[in-house]
Order: structure tokens, then sequence, then C-alpha cells
């Protein structure tokens, strides 16, 4: 870890006043130290945002549910609101990483989190998101980890985050401050597909700080499940995940919501599987239908053509689990 | 190789130039100590190697172990990628402080003697600190898989899992039934 | 002997180990210290051609940078002997050439007066590469060309073989032949590698978190060309070690040197990378077994082939086709091994070694056959049992393996298995069960001790052998405890300091068969200084026959007359009598076989729906002679279980084309946590082995490792009719299995 210059400001204001080029901003640290100790991330800045507040979860008028930037991955996860409205947002949490770092982890902070490809967190290794133009060693090195959905040729990693699949299927906004003022983004725009600049992550600005997540109002009578799978039981990141959501009116779907996580280069939405989700009956079959249809355009690679498959049972598994909740009346 | 990121760093690093040194106030198991270090200082070295507390280990220094953990403000944290001087003005508290001044064995490290919850006894502290932070976490439950997957941040090699579970679970009855 | 030994007992240093007091190498801080950190290869294979070292060496608190160009030309290798006690992992000398032969291979150390500092100018030093078109990033059986079908040169030494097993194999009523392999593993302690080096004139201290003090000591001797006593090797505490610090690396020379040069104390903590990369594996393996056997399950014919990688760097041979001319009563045997070198990190001795990768093997093809036979897998084993070591034709010392089976199937409840494949099943999960034997031969070697009788009424132990969680300092202090009656807490042991008497490894499972004795040998030896300045003239027992005297209770006694040995100590004006001795192994060796043997149950939950296996429930009965301390014995076992769930379904060190290895952290490189432990239920059996040694035990840390990723294995195949051969058992080998 190279030498930097720690800032504390006490105001948003003075924070992005701080924010350059060569900074970063720092919440929980559970990323930014681990990859400034790898080399990886060498800002000559680091701006501590724990002196900002940012850390109130708010119930807003039209139903939706504003989470301050700093509010850790723990709090967020065992909040009475989100177990209530968003249970699929607190599985989610609950599944990614240990204890430990979901204490200091920030809700801020993970959705900035970035790709654990071992070839992109060792600077000795070319890397096109880490050094643009270096080209992509995952492409003909070890690739299990990597991503079948979302890739282009220069990059195939796969966005780490359990909360922000959680997050891209209920539908949310991220709300960032800079120094022209504030901007709303829809959360599925904020991160970026990899495409020719895998190096640009997210459509955030130099001197733009994240405020806050705004979750959407959660859907009449939904029922979720976010499935996680992976090698061991816990504290591994994902193969493939699934986070759905479905409403249902008797036996049929009447939305649904399914985000894909371990398989994307971003939190991803199947939306084609929702699209042909929408009007069916809730059977198996038809869920392992639509599932095949969430990895139509996959490009597997050597290591990870078998997360096609788990993929498509991570997708089957989750909606038949929760709509098996709707038939037992465990929905609010 | 070459890497841009890497040498557009040169230019601003000056070898000479202490001004990153900063004076901080940690407070560790009720004691406050000032230090003066770098800011890229995370909290686990500072304990180990500037105040000589070196129950806090060091398994993989990326948060991938629980080695390190200790509890701030209640709340048990890896300790390796803490930036000390983030800790500042927070209540830190190490292996060293969990038993009583007298040196009573707090109840969860006489349910590990008591259990052998340990082998080489690396990751122990660590064990110990995630424990008692999930002992006193109401939203926690305290059955078997709930505090063996809250407990899963902290790798045992020596893979004594089954004793910590039996140890975690017997400091539980103690403290509940006190 | 029963009040303290064989009883359960707290680890006497279990109040340092639980509050942070227990002193691990890298917890030792000496003044004025500096700190290495080391710099690794980018690349596998080639030239190292020259290195940036000028914005390094510039960077604040920067000492000194070692490298191959300023590194000290004086060093010799250590000759690399066993029975020397000089054996090294890895022969090369750090920066000795320019030649690279692994990813990770140390290229330079940089020395700052800090670790920060010394962490911020290695990721500036940059190694300049010619690299090799040609990598060997692992051997293939395709490159095989000889009869075995496997790559690698044959190793002539283990060739073993009794009867024709190639004709017996051709004229089985049923035969199976399968390939086997299991990927490359790293022994992963939780305690990094590290090193602490200080000189005091001509004189060296290292603290090193080792396996071998004593070893460690001979192998720096021959290196810095020193007598071994101006060389001190302190190891009190080793955070675990399962094989990978048994013999010195390179980093710990390049500490020594820096220290020497610098004339100040370096301390070097090896990132968790460069301990996968530069701090040894268990290498990858493949097996070829072949059975031949009768209708009614007797094996006709056992023929067993391993290969196993090797690093450019130095020979491992990790005879996987070890346990297996002893496992069953078959006539005609034959095994052979291979190896074959490989651009990788040095390989060495990881927990069970040749016993865990072999009897996966073995007893994954014993499973087959059984299936192949439509025999209960038990009774295909019972069939085979051999009476005396069919290997050696010696008897067993002892040998319970049957009821280890009996009581192990018992207690899982065996009988409900259905011998049907996927025909258990609980909602979305089909069940499956697996068994396989467990083994482990029983070692013991020379070793040397101290007993001290102090005014106080204590008694120190001291030996140069390690605790590396085994327990070793409590069972030493049980065993005196039980031969002095002096209570145990009143007994002081010292271990980890290569100053004290000789002792030895803390690996194989031989550390306790082979400590006690001498133990024992110590305390005898200095019960008898005791008796003879007693029995002096004008002394309490000048009267009587000293043959007669005997310590109990912390005294000498004769008859109904007796003396404490404080007071004997008191009055003779002593503060202290000690005494040294040694034991050793003796013709029992040749008359009987040594052996630890056990069963293992696993039942596995396979949900074909999400593709996820978990492990659901193991027990296992162990035989091992008597336990010590069956509190910390049991802990083994269980750790060893533990491992083995690992090895059959996480664990592997993944290298890429380039040789590059991908995976060299904690949270790539898959081991279990605690939500992956299912609930495990160990029996140890209670039959002393008293041919080995007086006390009747055989050691116990590696069986449980043994065993348990067949058993595994067998348990999948159970549930799922996918037979996989190959470790570990992934996700995607499940999936795209047939």
């Amino acid at each position: 870890m190279q030498s930097f210059e720690l800032i504390r400001p006490e105001s948003v204001k003075d924070a992005i006043g701080a924010q350059s080029e060569r900074s970063a901003f720092i919440g929980g640290g559970t990323t930014l130290v681990d990859l400034m100790k790898l080399g990886v991330m060498q800002p000559d800045h680091v701006v501590d945002t724990n002196r900002l507040g940012l850390d109130e979860i708010e119930a807003l008028d039209d139903g939706r549910l504003k989470i301050g930037a700093r509010v850790s991955n723990s709090r967020l996860a065992i909040d009475a609101r989100v177990e209530r409205d968003y249970p699929v947002l607190s599985q989610a949490l609950l599944s990614g990483a240990s204890t430990g770092l979901r204490n200091m982890a920030t809700t801020a902070g993970n959705v900035m989190q970035r790709t654990r490809c071992p070839y992109f967190r060792d600077p000795a290794k070319p890397c096109n998101k880490r050094e643009p133009g270096t080209g992509c060693s995952a492409m003909d090195g070890i690739n299990r980890n990597h991503a079948v959905l979302g890739t282009s040729e220069h990059c195939i990693a796969t966005h780490p985050s359990d909360m922000c699949v959680a997050m891209a299927a209920i539908g949310a906004t991220v709300v960032v401050e800079g120094r022209k003022g504030t901007r709303e983004i829809p959360f599925e725009d904020f991160h970026l597909l990899p495409g020719d600049h895998p190096e640009r992550e997210h459509d955030l600005r130099s001197d733009e700080l994240i405020t806050h997540v705004v979750l959407d109002a959660p859907l009449e009578g939904a029922v979720s499940t976010y499935l996680k799978l992976r090698d061991r039981a816990s504290y591994e990141f994902a193969l493939a995940s699934c986070a759905a959501i479905v409403t249902l009116e008797g036996t049929k779907v009447t939305a649904a919501r399914i985000a894909l996580g371990g398989v994307a280069t971003k939190p991803w939405r199947a939306v084609d599987a929702e699209a042909a989700l929408v009007g069916e009956e809730a059977t198996a079959k038809m869920f392992e239908q639509v599932a095949l249809l969430a990895f139509q355009r996959a490009m597997p690679l050597e290591h990870n053509a078998f997360k096609v498959e788990l993929g498509q049972q991570a997708i089957a598994r989750a909606l038949r689990d929760a709509v098996q909740q709707a038939s037992q009346g465990e929905h609010q | 190789m070459a890497d841009a990121t890497l040498d557009a760093t040169v230019g601003h690093v000056d070898p000479d130039d202490t001004s990153s040194l900063q004076t901080i106030e940690l407070t560790v198991n009720g004691q406050t100590h000032t230090l003066t270090l770098e800011p890229n200082v995370v909290l686990l070295d500072a304990l180990r190697e500037r105040l000589n507390l070196t129950g806090a280990k060091k398994g993989c220094d990326h948060g991938q172990c629980g080695a390190c953990t200790v509890v701030i403000d209640g709340r048990a944290m890896n300790s390796c990628l803490l930036l000390a001087a983030l800790a500042e003005g927070q209540d830190i508290t190490t292996i060293e402080g969990l038993a009583d001044e007298d040196g009573t064995l707090h109840p969860i490290q006489q349910a590990f003697l008591e259990h052998d919850a340990y082998q080489c006894g690396y990751c122990t502290a660590g064990q110990m600190m995630m424990a008692t932070s999930i002992l006193n976490d109401k939203d926690i439950a305290k059955d078997p898989a709930s505090i063996k997957e809250a407990m899963s941040g902290n790798i045992c090699r020596c893979g004594a899992y089954k004793n910590i579970l039996d140890a975690v679970q017997s400091a539980h009855r103690t403290i509940e039934g006190a | 002997m029963s009040e303290t030994l064989n009883t359960q007992k707290p680890r006497i240093d279990g109040a340092l180990k639980l509050s942070g007091g227990a002193d691990y190498t890298a917890d030792i801080n000496l003044d004025g210290q500096l700190y290495g950190y080391p710099v690794g290869s980018a690349i596998a294979s080639g030239e190292l051609e020259g290195l940036e070292l000028e914005e390094a060496l510039g960077m604040p608190g920067v000492v000194d940078i070692f490298h191959h160009d300023n590194f000290d030309r004086t060093l010799k290798h250590s000759p690399n002997s066993f029975a020397e006690k000089n054996t090294v992992s890895e022969p090369r000398l750090p920066f000795e050439d320019t030649t690279i032969h692994y990813h990770g291979q140390y290229i330079a150390l940089v020395v700052a007066d800090t670790f920060e500092h010394a962490r911020a100018a290695a990721q500036k030093v940059k190694g300049k590469y010619r690299a090799n078109d040609q990598v060997i990033s692992q051997f293939d059986e395709l490159d095989a060309d000889n009869v075995a079908g496997l790559p690698g040169v044959l190793q002539e030494g283990d060739g073993q073989s009794r009867g024709e097993a190639d004709t017996a194999f051709d004229a089985a009523e049923v035969t199976l032949d399968h390939h086997y392999s299991i990927a490359t593993e790293t022994h992963a302690a939780m305690e990094l590698h590290a090193s602490t080096a200080t000189w005091s004139g001509d004189h060296l201290t290292v603290y090193e978190s080792t396996q071998g003090v004593v070893f460690q000591r001979h192998a720096l001797s021959h290196v810095f060309s020193m007598p071994p006593e101006q060389i001190n090797v302190i190891s009190h505490f080793i955070g675990s070690g399962f094989g990978g610090k048994l013999f010195m690396w390179p980093h710990a020379i390049m500490t020594a040197v820096a220290s020497r040069r610098l004339k100040r104390p370096v301390k070097t903590v090896v990132p968790r990378q460069s301990v996968f990369t530069s701090a040894g594996s268990r290498p990858r393996s493949i097996q070829r077994v072949r059975l031949g056997a009768r209708a009614d399950g007797t094996l006709t014919s056992i023929r067993h082939d391993g290969s196993n990688e090797t690093a450019f760097v130095g020979m491992h041979n990790d005879t996987v086709i070890s346990a297996t001319p002893s496992m069953y009563a078959c006539e005609n045997v034959s095994v052979t091994n291979r190896v074959g070198e490989v651009n990788h990190g040095m390989p060495c001795p990881m927990r069970a070694p040749g016993e865990a990768p072999g009897l996966f093997a073995l007893e994954t093809a014993m499973d087959e056959l059984a299936w192949q036979l439509e025999m209960d897998p038990v009774e295909l084993r019972k069939k085979n049992f051999a009476e005396r070591d069919p290997a050696s034709d010696l008897p067993w010392s002892s040998n319970h393996l049957i009821e280890c089976w009996d009581n192990a199937a018992k207690r899982f409840g065996w009988e409900n298995r259905t011998a049907e494949i996927g025909a258990m099943r609980e909602g979305d999960e089909i069940i499956g069960y697996g068994m396989a034997s467990q083994s482990w031969e029983a070692m013991r070697l020379q070793c040397s001790a101290r007993v001290t009788f102090l005014s106080d009424g204590r008694l120190q132990v001291s030996c140069g052998t390690q605790d590396i969680g085994t327990g070793t300092y409590t069972i030493v202090a049980q065993t005196a405890s039980e031969l002095s009656g002096v209570p145990i807490e009143d007994i002081d042991v010292r271990l980890g300091d290569s100053s004290l008497p000789s002792g030895p490894l803390s690996g194989g499972s031989f550390a306790t068969a082979t400590v006690l004795p001498a133990v024992k040998a110590a305390l005898d030896a200095a019960t008898q200084a005791l008796i003879d300045k007693v029995t002096q003239d004008g002394q309490a027992f000048s009267d009587v026959d000293s043959g007669s005297i005997e310590l109990s209770d912390r005294a000498l006694t004769y008859g109904d007359r007796s003396i404490p040995v404080t007071t004997l100590l008191e009055e003779l004006g002593i503060g202290q009598v000690t005494a040294e001795a040694s034991a050793e192994p003796g013709d029992e060796q040749s008359e009987y076989s040594f052996r630890s043997f056990g069963a293992v149950f696993v039942e596995v939950r396979w949900d074909p729906g999400i593709s996820r296996l978990k492990v659901e429930r193991i027990v296992s009965t162990i035989d091992i002679g008597r336990a010590i301390n069956p509190m910390t014995a049991r802990n083994q076992v269980e750790g060893g279980l533990v491992m083995g769930l690992g090895m059959a379904l996480f664990e592997q060190t993944e290298y890429d084309k380039s040789g590059y290895l991908y995976n060299a952290n904690l949270a790539d490189y898959i081991v279990p946590v605690h939500a992956d432990i299912p609930p495990i239920d160990v029996e140890l059996l209670d039959y002393p082995d008293y041919h080995l040694n007086a006390f009747g035990a055989r050691g116990v840390g590696e069986i449980g490792l043994t065993g348990i990723a067949a058993a595994i294995s067998n348990a999948v195949y159970h549930a799922t009719g996918k037979r996989i051969r190959d470790l570990p058992i992934s996700i995607e080998r499940l999936l795209m299995a047939n």
C-alpha cells in the first residue's frame, strides 16, 4: 500500500471539494484498503466519508425507502422495514461476505465494489480494466469465476455484489452529489457493461459522491427469494445467484423481477425471462423455460460453461421457492 | 511490465515528505494510546507492531480469514482492512482486553478452554472476538446453523470447528444463565 | 498408569493461547528490528534479466534491497539429508542464479524501517524478464509413454511387488481399471510463515514458524558454514503447519543474510500470496488403480501406479502408493510411483502425505469393485482383511480395523443404506452413503529430553520438539506428572528451542510415540541422580539399597521411609537436579508392523435441481493405540476429517497455462468454513500398542485425513450415480458428469 494523504471532511460539500482524479472515497474500506494493499488502487488522497452522517434509513412518502450511503450492510439487513418490504435484499446482504466484513461495509461501498477477478487484482498481470489496452488475462487463463453474460472481448470480470443483485431486482435509484449538484441515476444505468472500456465501471463522475440509494416502493403482495450457489456454504462469492420477486393472481404470474449475480459483468436483470413469465402459470416447467431465455446470449468460455446451467437452475429454484411462499401464505 | 497507473503515481511521491504523518489517539481495552503514524497503517499493524498487542493475528491481510477480528464499538470487524486513523474515537476491544482485570476468564475463553476449541491457537483470538460480538447481538439467532453461518468468516484451518461451535453454545448458556 | 494419562485434560498452554499471550513468531518484536518484504517473480519460467530498483531504494524508510546481484556468495547448500536432520524444502538458495522456475520465486527482499514502508517499496520493485515460450504448467497423462500410462520418471525405490499382479489381473473373474487424480493442494496454515533473525557476534538466533527447530538449525549451519552451537532456532508457538513448515524455506535464509549485513534484527512475515507460491503444496497426482477379484470378492490382484508433480527446483516424491501394499490381504500386488517436473513452487509433505491421495484412489476403487460385485462395501473390505501386514509379512503390533468398520457402521446406521443409486430421498435432496478405510503408518524415532527437579517443587521437562497445535505441551506434562507424581500444574514444559535436547519434527504423527519415551528416560535419569545423592554417606538413604528407592508422590521412598524431593534439594544445598537422556526404537521395529487404522462413514445430500452437494454427517472410529489425551486426540481426528472434506469438495491450487498461480489467497483457494461442518462423531478405540512404546500411543495427526475423500466420493456415487474420480468434486464436475 503506497502512502497517501487522508482527508476527513465534516460535510458532503467538503468531501466533494476534496475529491479529485487521484483520490478515492473511503467508507468501510473493505474494497479500497484491500485493493490499495495489492497496489491495484493507488490514490494520492483518501477522502473519508465517515463524518458525513448519511447513516439514516428513511421511509419516503411515496412508499420508497431511502438508504444513507454509510448504512452498514449488517444494519441494512436487519432493518425492520427492509425485512418486511424487501426480504430479498436482507437475504442477499446476509449471504454476502462475513459478519465482520458486513459490519464494516457500507451501502455505497457495496455499490462501488470491484470485481474479484484475480488477474485484475494482481498488478503484474495484463488487465484491460485496471490498465486499458494491456489485454485480458482471464480470456485465455482461468475463467471459472468469470461472467457469461454482458461480457466483451476486452473483459469478462464478474460483478461480485449480492446486495446489488437484490437492488437490481427491487429497482432503485442511486443519488449522487457533485460540484454541479445532485443527480439521480436509475440503478440499472449505474453500472456499465465493459464493452470497449472495461475501466469505466459506473456512471459516476470523478467529483461525485453517492449519498443515498433509494429503493423503489415494494410490489404489492410480492413474494421473493435470494438464492446463492457457490462451492462452500458461506463466505464465498456467488458462482450463480438469483433474486426473484413475483406477484401472482391465483396461479398466474402478474409481475416478475429476476436479477442475477455471479454470472454477469454487472448486476443483471433477466428481462427476457421476466417478460416471458408474466401472464403464465407459475409452474416448475415454466420456470425452467424462462430460465433458458435468461442465458440465450451467454458467452461461455473454457472454465465457466457450467454457469449457464447453474444460473438456469438458480432462476428456476428461486422462482419456485418464492412462489411456494405464496402458496403457504407467507407473502405480505 | 509497464503500468500506466503506477507510473502516474511516481511524480506525486516525495520521499522526504513526512507531512503525511499524523497523530491519532486509539482507545484499546479502555486505555488511550497516542500514536504518530502514516495514514496507510491499518489497525491490525498498529496494534501488533506499534502497541505490541499481538493477540490479533495476521492470516491473510485481506479480509479473507478473520484472524484479525477485533470488536469496535460492540461490533466485530476485520482489523486488517480498517485504517488505524479511522478507528480513532472508537472503543476497540482486543483479546488482551477480554478477561477481567483480575485474570478471570471471560465466559467465551473459559468455554474455549473446556471444549478444546482450538488447536494451534492462531485463529483463536479472532474466533473468540467474533463469538463475543455474536453473543451480544440480539439479531443473530443462537441455534447451531445460525452460529455457524455468523462465524463463517473466521477460518480455522486446524478444523476445530465442532469444538468451537460447542464452546460458543456453551458460553451462550453461561451468559444467558448469569 | 491411568490417573493422568488417557484422560481429558485442558491444554496447559490454553491460558496463553486464549489471552493473546502465546508468542508466535510474528508476535516477537525485537528492539531496532527492520522489516523484510519479499518480491516474487511475475513469470513462471525464464530468465530474470534485471530489476528496477531505483524508485524503491529512494522510498521512505527503505534500508536495503537484497537480490541476485548483491547476495551473499559465501552461502552453501544444505546437504538436504533427513538422516542428518538438515532437510530443506527448496534446495536452491534464494537469488542463487537468475533462472526463474516458478511464479512467485523470490527475486528480491526489500528491508525497511516499518512494515508499511517495506511493502510500499516492494510494490515498486519490478523484474525484467525473458520469458520462456514453453511453460510446463501441469503434466498430463497424455504425455505418458510407459506401461502405467502415467507421466514422470519411475522412482525405483518405491516399487514393491509380491506375486504376479499382471498375470492375476488378466486371469481375474472381475476386474477394474481406472485413473484417479487429485489437484494440487496448499497447506494454508492460518499462521503466515515468518522468520526473525538477529545476530550477536557470530551467534545467530532465528525465530521461525517451524515444525522442526532442530532441522532448521542444522540446515542453517550448513548454509552459513557455522557450527550448529552458534545457531539457535526458536518456535514456541506455531500457527500450525500441516507439513508446510517441516523444513526450511528460502525466506529464512534471505532474512538471516539481511540481518547479518544490516547488523539489526530483521523480521519477515511472508505475505499470503507468497505462502501459496513459495512455501509448499501437496502436489497434484494422477493414479491408476487396477483391481482383480474373484466373484466372491476375494482380491486376486492389486496394481497401483502413481505419479506426482514436482518442481524444477527440487525433487519431491509424494509416494501416493505407500499404504497400498499393506491395506488388504492379496497375494499379487504391484505398486510404482513416478515424479515429473513442472513450473511450480516446490511441493512438500502435506498432512498424511501419500496416504491421503493414495487411499482416495484405492478406497474409491474398492467401492467401485463392490458395486461391480453387487457386494456391500464393508463386507468386501472384511473379506480382504489382512491378518498380518502382507507387505512385510510381519504380525501387526495391534490391529482393530474390523472393530473400526463394525463400530462406525453401527453408529452411522449403515444398515439403513439401500444398495441402489439415488433411492434415498428427502425433499429436494438425494441422500448418499459412503465409507472407506483409513490408515497411517505408526513411526517412532530417536529423541532426547531433559528433566529437572527444581527446589520449589516444580518439575521442568525440556525437549527440542514443537507443539504445532496437536497438544504436545500438554501430553508431555501429563506424562511427566503421571510418572513423577508432580501435579500437572507444577510441571513446566519447554519446547520449540533448538538449544534443548534434540527432539523430532512435529509431523508424520510420530512426535508422541517418539517424545514420551524420552521424557520417561530423562525422568528416570534425573530420579537416579537424586537417588545417587540421597544414598551418599551422611545422607538420608545412605543405608539402603539404591535399587529399591522409588519416586512417588514427589518424594523418594523406601519402604515406609520417605523424603520429599524439595527437602532433599534443600538439605543438599543445591537448587536443582537435572538429567538428560535419550530413547530410541529397538528390535520391535523388525518384529512387528505398526499402523493405525480407522473407518469413516459419510452421508451426503445432493440437490440436483441446484447442483448443491453437502456433507450431512461424518462418523469415524479410529484405532491409534492409546490416546494420551483423548480430548486433544479427538480434536486432531476431527480436524483431519474437516481438511478431508475440503480436499474432497473444494481445494485446488490452480495454475493457468502460463504457470501463473491463480488463486494464491484465502478467498479463491476454498477451504471449509464453519457453515460447511456437519455433525462429526469420532470414536477413539483404546487398545494401547505397547509394542511401539511403554505408553501404547501411536500418534494421531494424520489418520483423520485418510480415507475421508474416498468416503465422500463413494457417497456421492451412491446419491448421484456419478463417479467422480478427480478431486475436488466440484460443482462443474458434478454438473458435467454423466
